[in-house]
């Protein structure tokens, strides 16, 4: 978070010969949908086409949304779900969820579809080996919204999130409604007293409270563990994770009830306390079958501010109670909770905690395990996204160009690496390194070469210590604090 | 015959039953359950358990007994002063608070009646609450009656299916006409609402000459009714789920309930006539 006014934008680090080389989407901020080779070249915009995510389809195909409802009256409301083809034409749509008829606008059907969805035939809307997603036919689960309200919770006005599945040809066939389990999610006195107060108040729409936000689901697909025969997790069921709340869970499909969480608190059991407060996370999915890795758990620990709890110095209320200043990616075994592997500020070659919060997104971001064990993590809110090897290098590095007029921002909210294949419509583009600069000597016209114009000695300066005694302790120095 | 009426410290209804008694000169001994009456209630309700209703929220007060009969909330016990039990089947149990009263049904009881009706109703409604109606169709000159008097706040219309099963689905015969005027006053009511139970029945579409659920397309089929005869497909319409297990005809006991999911394809059949369908959340 620590940014310079002037840095570079576009592909800024890329080692071909390290990378899992492919096309990258993404949503550039007020622009559109854009696809991207490894050098940063822009492959095609499909202009002004929005996606929560965007994913592309195997044969150039696009998933996104026409457009999101009106802000004055919706929360993240994206009126449709969408498959455009190379070309922008609509070959699928589905918004007959719920029909709108907002002040001024014209009456309408809407999805309410945000921040995820999946096509049959892949689990997690990334690139798996075998298991490529239909394009033209199958049903796809939505993570969608639905106003209620529910006493239990708060006896105000919930935007809830709701997952569905729509067949190909548009009809709903499955339902599941989050504030339906809230008994089973495991809150605590202090945080059912908050959470009823302020459920996350949002002002859209006359206000209401956005108490969960769930903001990733997947399938969990083929796995380890329910061939071991832990029915926690059968192929058919779905995880999601909610920021609000910090709880990420599992869901059965056949009866709904959650089978798994982690959260909403991290100070119950050793497992826990080791693993650390898990803060308003993004992206938590199973690791497909045929990824390195697969059978974990991955998950983008924004850190930030999140929670219901106690008031706290850092929450006067208790309202978004947990407080971290940088992010983490976390893979981890579901079944002991164990870290398997992870990239933080530290594996980041930061300074933890003093300077950890370069590498920090306090919201979206997402993270995708490619086929050679390397991690694409979009580090969404300063528009980066990297690609690091299982050994924590960076081996691809973007930075987007677009901030937009209205927000201004560059944030990406989710990143996506698909193989050149899937986009049959170009010729695979040149790869060519881009290597570091040094940016001890990398200089901005006009600016000063590095070196002093002239040096002076003086008599018995000491030398400096190699761990220099910061205002505070950082992790590795002895007592240092986690 | 001497009359006992079980209240509650600051219960508004128990008010509205003392001043109806008061007014009409009906003399009667009150106990108040948070105060002095709370061990002769207890005996009472432990010696007639299955004749007073504890609801989600406790038990309703009044509670009103002539020592033969019970009757429990303020519409039912008005109901018995004024006319017996003449209007039983009009005027049952209500569930809901806040000001509001439910548990008065049009399609029950004596149309003949309806002026009987009216005047407790009316009430009642002089004495501040909301009244909540529901009707199957039946009795469409009652309902007439209740909203020329202005008396409905809110009224719920139990619509059993398509025009084509609705005797079936009844299990009576009735005048398709009197079910049209029906919908047409229902929509006259300050609060509305269309309801339908994707209900078992025996008869006429059953493949097995058994008995089968209402399918999706005759779920359509009424929405459809509904919005031929109002002119709207805008109309608020409800889908709710049968429980065999709560089913008052033993002959629907053993039939597999459906699941909450399986009325998502009723709702979309719906919806092609009435975008504003949902399903009870339950």
């Amino acid at each position: 978070m620590t940014y310079p006014s002037v840095y570079p934008t576009g592909a800024t680090l890329y080692d071909p010969k390290r990378c899992w080389n492919g096309y990258t989407i993404f949503q550039a901020k007020e622009v559109g949908a854009l696809l991207i080779d490894m050098n940063g070249g822009e492959v095609q915009l499909w202009k002004e086409f929005h996606g929560m995510p965007n994913r592309i389809l195997p044969g150039g195909y696009l998933i996104g949304s026409t457009g999101e409802r009106n802000t004055a009256y919706g929360m993240q409301d994206y009126v449709d779900l969408v498959q455009v083809d190379w070309d922008g034409k609509v070959v699928w749509r589905f918004n007959e969820y719920e029909y709108i008829e907002d002040p001024g606008e014209e009456p309408q059907w809407m999805a309410r579809q945000h921040h995820d969805y999946q096509r049959e035939g892949n689990p997690v809307g990334y690139y798996v080996p075998g298991m490529d997603p239909l394009v033209d036919r199958g049903n796809t689960v939505i993570l969608s919204h639905k106003n209620l309200k529910n006493p239990k919770i708060a006896d105000k006005l919930l935007l809830d999130d709701t997952i569905i599945e729509v067949t190909w040809e548009g009809e709903t066939v499955w339902e599941w409604v989050c504030s339906d389990h809230f008994d089973d999610m495991g809150f605590r006195e202090d945080a059912k007293n908050i959470l009823c107060r302020n459920p996350n108040w949002r002002p859209s729409g006359g206000g209401m409270g956005d108490w969960m936000h769930i903001n990733s689901l997947s399938l969990l697909g083929p796995n380890r563990w329910f061939d071991a025969g832990d029915r926690r997790f059968h192929p058919d069921n779905m995880i999601w994770c909610a920021r609000e709340t910090n709880l990420t869970a599992v869901i059965d499909k056949a009866t709904g009830k959650i089978v798994w969480k982690l959260g909403p608190n991290y100070d119950e059991t050793r497992e826990l306390r080791e693993l650390g407060w898990i803060i308003g996370q993004h992206h938590a999915h199973m690791i497909p079958r045929g990824l390195p890795g697969e059978g974990n758990i991955m998950i983008f620990d924004n850190g930030g501010w999140a929670g219901y709890g106690s008031p706290n110095p850092g929450s006067p209320t208790g309202f978004r109670s947990a407080l971290r200043d940088y992010s983490r990616v976390l893979e981890l075994d579901p079944t002991t909770l164990k870290v398997v592997w992870q990239y933080t500020p530290a594996e980041a070659g930061l300074a933890v905690p003093v300077d950890a919060n370069r590498f920090y997104s306090p919201f979206i971001s997402s993270a995708q395990r490619l086929p050679n064990g390397n991690t694409l993590i979009t580090e969404g809110s300063g528009g980066r996204i990297i690609e690091v090897t299982a050994d924590h290098d960076i081996v691809w590095e973007y930075i987007s160009p677009y901030w937009g007029k209205m927000m201004k921002i560059n944030l990406i909210y989710r990143a996506y690496r698909v193989p050149y294949d899937w986009v049959p419509q170009v010729e695979k583009p040149a790869e060519k390194p881009i290597e570091r600069i040094d940016v001890t000597r990398f200089r901005v016209p006009g600016a000063s070469q590095r070196g002093p114009r002239r040096v002076v000695n003086v008599e018995g300066v000491l030398p400096y210590w190699p761990d220099a005694a910061l205002c505070v302790l950082t992790e590795g120095e002895e007592g240092g604090s986690k | 015959m001497s009359y006992t009426l079980f209240t509650a410290t600051g219960c508004a209804r128990c008010k509205i039953a003392k001043k109806f008694m008061d007014e009409k000169g009906i003399g009667y001994e009150e106990h108040d359950i948070s105060g002095e009456g709370k061990d002769l209630f207890g005996q009472f309700y432990r010696n007639n358990r299955n004749s007073v209703y504890r609801g989600k929220e406790g038990i309703e007060f009044p509670v009103f007994t002539d020592g033969t009969i019970i009757r429990q909330g303020v519409g039912a016990v008005i109901t018995f002063l004024r006319a017996g039990t003449r209007l039983d089947g009009f005027i049952g149990r209500s569930e809901l608070s806040h000001g509001w009263m439910d548990g008065i049904h049009v399609s029950e009881g004596d149309p003949a009646l309806a002026d009987e009706v009216a005047e407790v109703l009316g009430f009642l409604k002089k004495n501040g609450l909301k009244l909540q109606f529901d009707t199957n169709g039946k009795h469409a000159s009652v309902l007439q009656k209740l909203l020329e008097q202005g008396l409905g706040d809110r009224v719920i219309m139990d619509l059993k299916g398509p025009m084509a099963l609705y005797n079936a689905l009844l299990g009576e015969e009735i005048d398709p006409q009197e079910i049209r005027r029906t919908m047409e006053l229902v929509t006259k009511f300050p609060e509305y609402r269309f309801e339908t139970t994707v209900a078992p029945f025996f008869g006429q579409g059953s493949e097995t000459g058994g008995v089968r659920y209402l399918t999706p397309e005759e779920i359509g089929d009424t929405a459809k009714w509904i919005r031929e005869v109002t002119a709207s497909n805008k109309q608020p319409y409800l889908l709710r789920l049968f429980d065999p297990d709560t089913s008052p005809d033993q002959r629907f006991k053993s039939l597999v309930k459906l699941s909450p999911n399986s009325l998502l394809r009723y709702r979309s059949a719906a919806r092609k006539h009435q975008v504003l369908t949902e399903i009870e959340r339950t």
